[in-house]
């Protein structure tokens, strides 16, 4: 009968795991004591017998049916959360090309009479809902992403996130600025065009 | 006639269902032979072995070819059951036994495999689960412990006190 700590040292043994000086001791006891001899042949058969186990058992009925339901179901759900994002994106994108549209046609961009506040406002608040629903698919979709590709898109947001902010601002005191607008605009196409990006490519 | 397992690999990477069946009649019983030994439990195999699948169909993007496809899948296969063993162990306790019926019933396998094999198969199957995993995952699939201890989060001192006390335990059974 082997001890538990001779126990762990014939496993090691029949492992090969066992460190130099240790090896040479357990095969020093090996020498004298038949018991540990025979438990090291035990040790020896069993894993060679557990290694010739045999590598393949077929199941007892066919699995692929089943896998390949649940894959179907997968890729229709996938298209569906796709086409649902992809809707939003493009109505997102649609809300914010109208309403600058509107505002700031480049042919009157120098022309434009003050006194649009409340148009301006509409954009404003269309950005805002736009904005909004695509952050919303984002933060749906973002486990799928890389971290690395959510922090980027995080740190490129907050810069954005900034320049829109400053531009509101400066809005605020100077609210029939074309030159603003301007700035707002294009921070907020920067904006819904990573959001979209960033939908577009968690849903694929 | 056998198709191009890279090839294959390829087809299925882009989508190709009838490539990836393919695959999986190449590897099914491989990967059933893994759930069954670490379950013990057929049903629960079969089930362990079409989530393996499944999961290889949505991860195949990952595959790049750095280890062989059968290795990636079955550590992927490792994975899916003791993802499911840790699930279901939070809704109730199974207690599998050499009486189980259900354990290690092999359709097609039986005529293959000599008694003492078979008698091993039983024995591996009435151990404890922590034992069994390990002892599959060492003396039959061939993984060390720094491996194991990776792919289960145990310690590599507890992978190798389980890999003893499993050879143990199968040693007291097989001298009965």
């Amino acid at each position: 009968m082997t001890g538990p700590h001779m126990a762990t040292q014939l496993n090691e043994y029949v492992d090969g795991t066992l460190a130099a000086h240790l090896r040479a001791s357990v095969e020093a006891h090996l020498a004298d004591c038949a018991p540990c001899r025979a438990a090291v042949a035990e040790l020896r058969s069993l894993s060679a017998a557990a290694a010739s186990l045999p590598r393949s058992i077929e199941p007892g009925r066919d699995l692929w049916a089943g896998v390949e339901t649940r894959i179907a179901q997968r890729a229709t759900w996938n298209v569906q959360r796709f086409r649902w994002g992809a809707a939003l994106a493009a109505a997102a994108v649609l809300v914010i090309a109208l309403g600058l549209y509107r505002l700031l046609p480049p042919f009157a961009a120098h022309d434009r009479p003050a006194g649009e506040g409340a148009g301006w406002a509409t954009v404003q608040a269309d950005f805002d809902r736009a904005t909004s629903e695509l952050g919303l698919i984002f933060a749906a979709e973002r486990a799928r992403l890389r971290p690395e590709t959510v922090a980027l898109l995080e740190r490129n947001l907050a810069i954005i996130d900034t320049a829109i902010a400053e531009s509101r601002a400066a809005l605020a005191r100077d609210p029939a600025s074309v030159e603003l607008r301007g700035l707002f605009a294009a921070a907020a196409r920067q904006k819904v065009e990573l959001l979209r990006w960033a939908a577009r490519v968690a849903a694929s | 006639m056998h198709s191009d397992p890279t090839d294959l690999i390829h087809r299925a990477q882009q989508g190709d269902r009838t490539a990836f069946e393919a695959l999986y009649r190449a590897h099914a019983g491989r990967v059933y032979a893994l759930c069954l030994r670490l379950t013990a439990d057929r049903a629960l195999a079969e089930e362990r072995t079409q989530d393996a699948f499944v999961r290889a169909w949505e991860r195949l993007a990952t595959f790049r070819g750095e280890s062989a496809f059968s290795s990636w899948l079955h550590r992927l296969t490792v994975n899916e059951v003791l993802l499911g063993r840790r699930a279901e162990r939070r809704r109730e306790q199974r207690v599998v036994t050499s009486d189980d019926p259900a354990a290690l019933e092999r359709p097609g396998a039986a005529d293959t495999s000599s008694g003492s094999a078979l008698d091993l198969e039983h024995a591996v199957a009435a151990l404890p689960a922590g034992a069994r995993e390990v002892f599959v995952l060492h003396d039959v699939e061939g993984y060390r412990h720094e491996e194991i201890a990776e792919l289960t989060g145990i310690a590599v001192g507890t992978s190798k006190a389980q890999l003893f006390r499993a050879r143990r335990l199968l040693r007291e059974a097989l001298n009965r």
